[in-house]
């Protein structure tokens, strides 16, 4: 009797240590998996905020013609109209984020990743982006013209 | 009865790759238990050492950029804006250090024990190539983040690889990737340290491993003529690995403990025209052949100096490598003296000019 | 009692003979009447009064009873022309333009000479001449440029302290001006120096009084020298820049001088203890202002009052102009407040410290500036000091704690390089107080803020990371003895179990 007792004794104190090993084998893999998994995220760098760019004088651009500009970290595109007017739209595609591009031959604002197409005001009109583009402010003043960031 | 999930797991597996006769030849892997039971731990410390290397220098890889305007930046950017990555960085330095003083533990150990004897020789072979490969990973590493002293030194050790006749200066143009260390030196050394070294340490390191497995632990010469009864062994499983996991945990604690209060320094960025610091010295698994060399007098006889120091240490060096060879006696189960003499000699030779390399500044 | 008479005739004769008689020219002794024959023929034979023989009988030379012999050699008793020009006796006839110089220096640089015609003017005046500017060769390279007779004249020589001396004090301008005006005679020497001299000079107070017969003011030789005339560029002339202030105070400086005209005496003793006098004098920057900079050199005048904005500006520009398009411009002029002078002084310009701005009991701004409501400035000037304090203070508290953080070895490179620029941005702010426009300035402010925030933020960062470290291996290595003594304890129980 007394040595069954003393088995099981033994036994619930093995299987405590072993509780408590498991335990600590846990604190201790989180002790390594969570500065690993830290390091691993890339680091923040500061961004400068951008809130205008000013891209030349108005007769740089040709009309009915597209570019890519830099606005900060974002790449917009700036097109001419075929009567001189200048717009600007955010130029990730809505759909996987490729640069779209303006074609004159179509007349319309296209990505040629999965044949994404827009019109002159950023509707998506064809293709598999969802959502139209983002729209930039234009302002021109003494013969050069400006993009502004979109006021929300 | 219900069978748990690993049993479960166990038999799948088993049922496709025979494990039982695995788990029989482990059950049956033992450590003699005597006196110098101890020094059988030096191999474990050296292989976890080796593995916290891998694993540091694969996380340095994420964010090191191998090249002459990029490379010191790269490092201060790892110490101070990765997240964690002062420790990364130290680790990897302190463990580069302990991994080889743990080495030389190990193989003096193992020369004192006379492990190398018959029919150990090729472990003590691998085992000797692994040394000097984990010193050539130790000299390629320490250029990469291209400071001062890291400059210095690599141009130092490459101008004494100049000096061997016929060849030195083919092995310098080779190591340095050119006349003097530039960029080009640290292209070469960076491949060398993250992709040829490791594919060689590995291979060797198999090789050692497995014939470690196939050959069982050494037993001391003592037990020559002792019944197979009256040898005290522990059991490998679970003893023996479980006293070895506590040791590597308490030398992953000494690593934390070290880059956290003693972190890494970073001097100076490299400049190829600024003079040699003051004190510029290798580290110290080099020390002592750098100080021997310092005092041979520049012509001795009709040799240049320095060309004897190498030669020296060459012939010594192969000499200690081919130690399974030229102890005849010890296989005849006679004690050799000499092995032990020779042994304290070097270890004395190499300890105090280690300190006086340190001590004239 | 004719003891008394042949002393008198011996000391006659000793007098007579104890002159210093040169065998080649007969130089008379003051006491004795000399004979002059030379005029019998000369004076005769000349048209009119500006012949030398007509003008020699003014000079005073003539008048110390020296013959043209004294001059020109020759025997000045004999009659005969012959006898009279003699080589023999010493006759050079006109000496050369290159030459004529020694025949002055004979007596003028021997002070025996001279005292012996009871002469007491110094005898230096070769020595200086040599030395000086003047005396280089022309470009014919053999006479000097100008010599004795170039200022003094000749034939007609009066004393200086006569009026009717070239060189008297309100004949020299003119005299210096016929060279030093003529641009094609200087374009010879130094195209680069300027020939407005006179000109200026007759709109400074000093020429104008110069022109009404004042000889207590300064005249060109008052400030460059008579014969030892210097470059400016030299350091020994008395216009060098680091010695114009002296100059300027040999009669700034008297008192009894300057009460005559009504003006301070003590502008010297303020500005040696200037920003400027300091510079000038112990940094021995030669571009600090000196009296001349700010008053002009030629024509000397004080600045208008509407006009020391722009004086000031010449080296002060960015303050000058934010001055000049601030409130205080038209309230200074308006009050008759002398701009930049009103709170910097004139002379005795200090080091202005931080004390100036706001409302303190050593600002100046609350000399105008009263405590009431309407008084909107007096609320500026003390919100303007507030800020630029509170600038400060961020300051030091961002370095200190910069200072603690790399004291604990954490990398704060970044941060220490970016709160560098705060000393700037406090020397911009000091500028923009010129303007009196609180946007301005609590801009500029703004921009430092943003700084000692950031490197405020960075330094607490650090400290945070470095117990955060400690903490963190601190936990980490509770869990690995914590794992070390269960694992321990699990091998007991193997041992126990064999």
């Amino acid at each position: 009797m007394v040595e069954k007792e003393k088995k099981e004794g033994k036994k619930s104190r093995r299987d405590f240590l072993n509780i408590l090993l498991s335990g600590g084998f846990i604190a201790w893999l989180g002790a390594v998996i969570y500065p690993l998994i830290s390091y691993l995220r890339p680091p923040q760098i500061e961004v400068v905020k951008v809130n205008s760019v000013n891209i030349g004088k108005v007769t740089n651009m040709e009309k009915d013609s597209g570019k890519i500009i830099k606005f900060g970290n974002d790449p917009v595109i700036v097109i001419r109209l075929a009567d001189g007017e200048y717009r600007a739209f955010s130029a990730s595609c809505t759909h996987l984020d490729c640069i779209v591009q303006y074609r004159q031959d179509y007349g319309q604002i296209y990505c040629a990743c999965h044949n994404g197409r827009y019109d002159l005001h950023g509707r998506n009109i064809s293709g598999p982006p969802p959502a139209p583009l983002a729209k930039y402010e234009i302002a021109i003043k003494n013969d050069e013209v400006t993009v502004y960031k979109p006021s929300v | 009865m219900k069978e748990s999930i690993t049993k479960k797991i166990f038999n799948a597996l088993n049922e496709r790759f025979q494990l039982d006769n695995l788990i029989s030849f482990l059950k049956h892997k033992s450590v003699p238990k005597y006196r110098n039971t101890i020094w059988y731990y030096f191999g474990g410390i050296s292989l976890l050492l080796f593995i916290v290397q891998v694993t540091t220098g694969i996380l340095l890889i994420m964010y090191y950029k191998g090249s002459e305007d990029l490379a010191y930046e790269s490092i201060k950017f790892i110490n101070t804006k990765v997240s964690f990555g002062w420790l990364i960085r130290s680790i990897h330095s302190w463990s580069a250090n302990l991994m080889i003083l743990a080495i030389f533990i190990h193989m003096f150990s193992v020369y004192f024990l006379k492990a190398f004897r018959k029919p150990r020789e090729l472990t003590w072979y691998t085992g000797v190539i692994l040394l000097f490969l984990s010193m050539g990973f130790g000299f390629s590493g320490y250029l990469l983040p291209w400071d001062e002293l890291a400059f210095f030194a690599t141009k130092v050790g490459t101008d004494i690889a100049g000096q061997l006749p016929l060849v030195g200066d083919f092995l310098l143009k080779l190591l340095r990737g050119g006349e003097d260390v530039t960029g080009a030196t640290l292209s070469r050394f960076f491949g060398l340290h993250v992709a040829l070294l490791p594919g060689i340490f590995v291979v060797f390191l198999t090789m050692h491993l497995i014939v470690i497995q196939r050959q069982g632990m050494s037993e001391p010469e003592e037990w020559k003529n002792k019944k197979e009864s009256e040898k005290e062994t522990i059991p490998f499983f679970p003893n023996f690995a479980v006293h070895d996991l506590l040791i590597w945990l308490i030398v992953i604690n000494i690593l934390a403990i070290l880059a956290t209060f003693f972190p890494w320094e970073l001097g100076p960025k490299a400049d190829a025209f600024a003079s040699a610091p003051v004190g510029i010295k290798p580290e110290w698994y080099f020390l002592f052949m750098f100080q021997t060399l310092k005092y041979i007098p520049a012509k001795v006889w009709f040799i240049e100096g320095e060309l004897l120091g190498i030669f020296t240490f060459g012939l010594a060096g192969l000499l200690w490598v081919l130690v399974p060879f030229w102890d005849s006696k010890t296989p005849k189960g006679k004690k050799n003296k000499i092995i032990n003499y020779v042994g304290i000699f070097v270890i004395s030779f190499i300890i105090i000019f280690t300190i006086i390399g340190y001590l004239l500044d | 009692m004719y003891k008394y008479f042949i002393s008198l005739i011996i000391s006659l004769l000793i007098i007579n003979f104890s002159s210093a008689k040169t065998k080649k020219n007969f130089i008379p002794n003051a006491s004795q009447q000399t004979v002059n024959e030379c005029l019998t023929c000369h004076f005769d034979n000349e048209d009119g009064n500006g012949e030398p023989a007509h003008l020699f009988k003014k000079d005073i030379h003539f008048n110390k009873g020296i013959t043209c012999a004294g001059c020109h050699g020759g025997d000045p008793t004999k009659d005969d022309m012959d006898e009279a020009m003699d080589k023999n006796k010493g006759y050079i006839g006109v000496p050369s333009k290159a030459e004529r110089y020694k025949v002055c220096i004979k007596c003028h640089s021997d002070s025996k000479k001279m005292k012996s015609f009871g002469s007491n003017i110094p005898t230096d005046q070769f020595e200086k001449l040599k030395g000086s500017i003047h005396f280089t060769k022309s470009i014919n390279a053999s006479t000097p440029i100008a010599d004795c007779i170039t200022c003094h004249s000749v034939h007609n020589i009066a004393s200086v302290k006569d009026p009717r001396s070239t060189v008297y004090p309100t004949k020299i301008p003119k005299l210096c001006k016929s060279c030093h005006s003529n641009a094609s005679f200087m374009k010879q020497y130094n195209p680069s120096l300027s020939i407005d001299q006179y000109e200026k000079y007759r709109t400074s107070v000093h020429g104008k009084q110069n022109a009404k017969g004042d000889i207590n003011v300064a005249e060109c030789a008052s400030c460059h020298g008579n014969h030892d005339i210097l470059s400016v560029k030299n350091s020994k002339s008395p216009v060098y820049p680091s010695n114009v202030p002296q100059l300027c105070s040999t009669c700034h400086s008297d008192k009894n001088l300057m009460d005559k005209y009504k003006l301070p005496h003590d502008q010297y003793e303020n500005y040696k203890n200037s920003v400027h006098g300091n510079a000038l004098f112990v940094k021995q920057d030669l571009s600090a202002p000196a009296c001349n900079d700010c008053h002009g050199n030629h024509g000397a005048v004080p600045p208008g009052l509407e006009s020391i904005t722009n004086v000031c500006g010449t080296c002060h520009a960015f303050n000058a102009e934010l001055f000049a398009k601030s409130p205080h411009k038209k309230a200074f002029d308006k009050l008759n407040y002398p701009e930049c002078i009103t709170c910097h002084s004139n002379h005795k310009i200090l080091h202005a410290t931080d004390q100036l701005l706001g409302v303190g009991k050593d600002s100046k701004c609350i000399q105008c500036h009263k405590n009431n409501t309407n008084d909107k400035g007096y609320l500026i000037a003390g919100e303007m000091k507030s800020l630029f304090d509170s600038l400060k203070i961020a300051d030091s508290v961002s370095t200190e704690l910069l200072k603690d953080a790399s004291l604990k070895g954490m990398d704060i490179s970044e941060a220490e390089y970016s709160i560098k620029q705060i000393k700037q941005i406090l020397i911009q702010a000091r500028t923009i107080t010129h303007l009196a426009d609180i946007k301005e300035f609590k801009d500029k402010l703004d921009e430092g803020f943003v700084i000692t925030n950031k490197t405020k933020q960075a330094a607490l960062d650090a400290i945070d990371e470095y117990y955060f470290r400690r903490y963190g291996l601190g936990i980490a290595t509770i869990i690995i003895t914590f794992l070390v003594i269960v694992l321990y304890l699990k091998t007991k129980k193997f041992e126990k179990k064999k």
